[in-house]
């Protein structure tokens, strides 16, 4: 099977700062992948080489097997890439609508449509004209998610999204995960939160000072081996 | 007497907005201050001069409007787009630099003369407003000036393409992120910019006269409505031009000692008052 998302060897600078050293990485279609590591050790850095926020010098980088030379910002989303970024980025001046409709920037067919977000999300709808920013995070959380989805992405990527969430609201993610993946929605998953990464993920990274320190699936996995690379 | 100044004042404020617009929309896109922007509004009256001495003021509309999209589309893909990474100061330095070349080019092929671009002949005449005839075609520059402002928040509001423009004034990267070819988009509303300076200069043609330094002149105001509107505000900049317009108008005729301080006099005042302008949120 081609990878939708497949990094070989990559070694990601900001400036002159080394930040991925030898990074390889997928994530096939319909796969549930959890990147884990603790806080600064390069993991949205993985989101930013595939977004050209990072520049990459040595590896590849390929999208649904087309090796992507003179990346663009916006290339993701066109190749079938959809981030759900950390800290969620709703755009401020834009009502909840006009975030989502933002997110269809992107024509892919697909279930995801204006309709289809506000049946899954129907706090979304009831506030519809009023700023993005004025959701709770879990909300917010809600419509950067429905954002990414309006693009109908094969995969998406979501940066740390249980950041700053209670414990029910992860649960909610939880479920909603669950139901895009078994939809067919790839997600490569990046987290600190053991509970939802072995509620959604099947297949992890552990990751640490930029580089890949271990992989493998996560069925009958002692989760304690996890917890020691996430808990300082 | 009192009412025409106020006309007046109208129709300089109307010429401001045009120009002011432009200047937003770039600055919210590329973060750019545009200092080469009263260039291109004085290009604008001097393509028109030339086209209209051969083929008539509408023509020279048509061209001046053309020829500076085009410009600004240039100015975005080999400026602006190859720049966007440095210093915000070295790209402001580039647009001065640009002024100064500018202004260089017009001088050696128009000379340091001034010239006036005739109104189109149905737009000649004069009306009978307070008591005393007023030129036709400074009502003129108060529609078009309307129409520009009604015709951007439209496009803005209500099109596929204004909502990217609005997002990408505010978040360049997030809206990339959603697929929005934001270069493309910067190339688009660049053009879109110096067009507009080029019409208002267009406009201003047979009200002001063309001289190598219109453009210094109308920028300072520009700059002026802009700060005090907010910066990439539109509604702000709108309000603002209006304000200064009056402003120039009155201060010309009731205060004219002080006429050349009024601008800043009021700018500072806003600034004290509300130090990101009239509506500025966005820094």
């Amino acid at each position: 099977m081609i990878p939708l998302l497949n990094l070989d060897a990559v070694n990601a600078y900001y400036g002159a700062a080394h930040v991925l050293h030898d990074v390889t990485l997928s994530v096939c279609p319909g796969e549930r992948v959890a990147l884990v590591g603790r806080n600064g050790v390069g993991k949205t850095t993985v989101v930013n080489s595939i977004l050209n926020l990072a520049s990459l010098r040595g590896g590849t980088l390929k999208f649904n097997g087309v090796v992507q030379h003179g990346l663009r910002t916006y290339g993701a989303a066109r190749a079938g890439i959809s981030v759900v970024p950390q800290g969620r980025r709703i755009i401020p001046n834009l009502t909840i609508e006009e975030n989502l409709l933002l997110g269809g920037a992107v024509k892919r067919p697909g279930p995801w449509n204006l309709a289809s977000i506000y049946e899954l999300f129907p706090i979304l709808q009831e506030r519809r004209n009023t700023p993005g920013t004025a959701l709770s995070g879990g909300q917010q959380q809600m419509l950067a998610i429905g954002r990414a989805l309006m693009a109908n992405p094969q995969l998406l990527v979501l940066d740390e999204p249980s950041e700053g969430l209670a414990p029910v609201i992860v649960d909610q993610l939880a479920d909603i995960f669950n139901r895009l993946a078994n939809a067919g929605t790839a997600l490569l998953l990046i987290e600190q939160n053991l509970s939802l990464i072995t509620r959604v993920a099947r297949r992890f990274y552990v990751m640490a000072k930029g580089s890949i320190i271990e992989e493998g699936a996560l069925e009958g996995l002692d989760i304690a081996q996890l917890h020691k690379h996430i808990v300082v | 007497m009192i009412g025409l100044q106020i006309l007046n004042g109208l129709v300089y404020g109307s010429l401001l907005m045009i120009v002011a617009s432009g200047l937003v929309l770039i600055y919210g896109l590329r973060r750019v201050v545009n200092f080469a922007h009263g260039s291109l509004f004085m290009l604008g009256a001097y393509i028109a001069y030339a086209a209209a001495q051969q083929f008539g003021f509408w023509v020279g509309l048509v061209a001046a409007v053309s020829v500076l999209a085009a410009v600004g589309f240039c100015l975005d893909r080999f400026g602006f787009r190859l720049l966007q990474d440095r210093d915000p100061l070295t790209v402001m330095l580039v647009t001065f630099g640009l002024l100064l070349v500018f202004e260089d080019v017009v001088q050696s092929v128009w000379g340091k003369q001034s010239y006036s671009l005739a109104a189109p002949e149905s737009l000649a005449g004069t009306v009978e407003l307070f008591g005393s005839p007023f030129p036709v075609y400074r009502l003129v520059i108060v529609a078009a000036g309307l129409a520009v402002a009604a015709a951007l928040v439209g496009w803005l509001r209500h099109s596929r393409v204004g909502l990217f423009i609005r997002g990408a004034s505010t978040d360049p990267v997030t809206t990339a992120m959603q697929g929005v070819n934001t270069d493309r988009l910067s190339g688009g509303v660049v053009a879109v910019g110096a067009a507009l300076a080029g019409l208002a200069g267009v406009v201003s043609g047979p009200f002001l006269s063309l001289s190598p330094t219109m453009g210094s002149d109308i920028l300072i105001d520009s700059f002026v409505v802009v700060v005090i509107g907010g910066l990439g505000s539109f509604a702000g900049a709108f309000v603002a031009a209006m304000i200064l317009g009056q402003v120039q108008a009155l201060g010309a005729v009731y205060l004219p000692d002080l006429a050349a301080l009024l601008p800043f006099a009021l700018m500072t005042a806003v600034l004290v008052w509300r130090p990101s302008g009239l509506s500025g949120s966005r820094t």
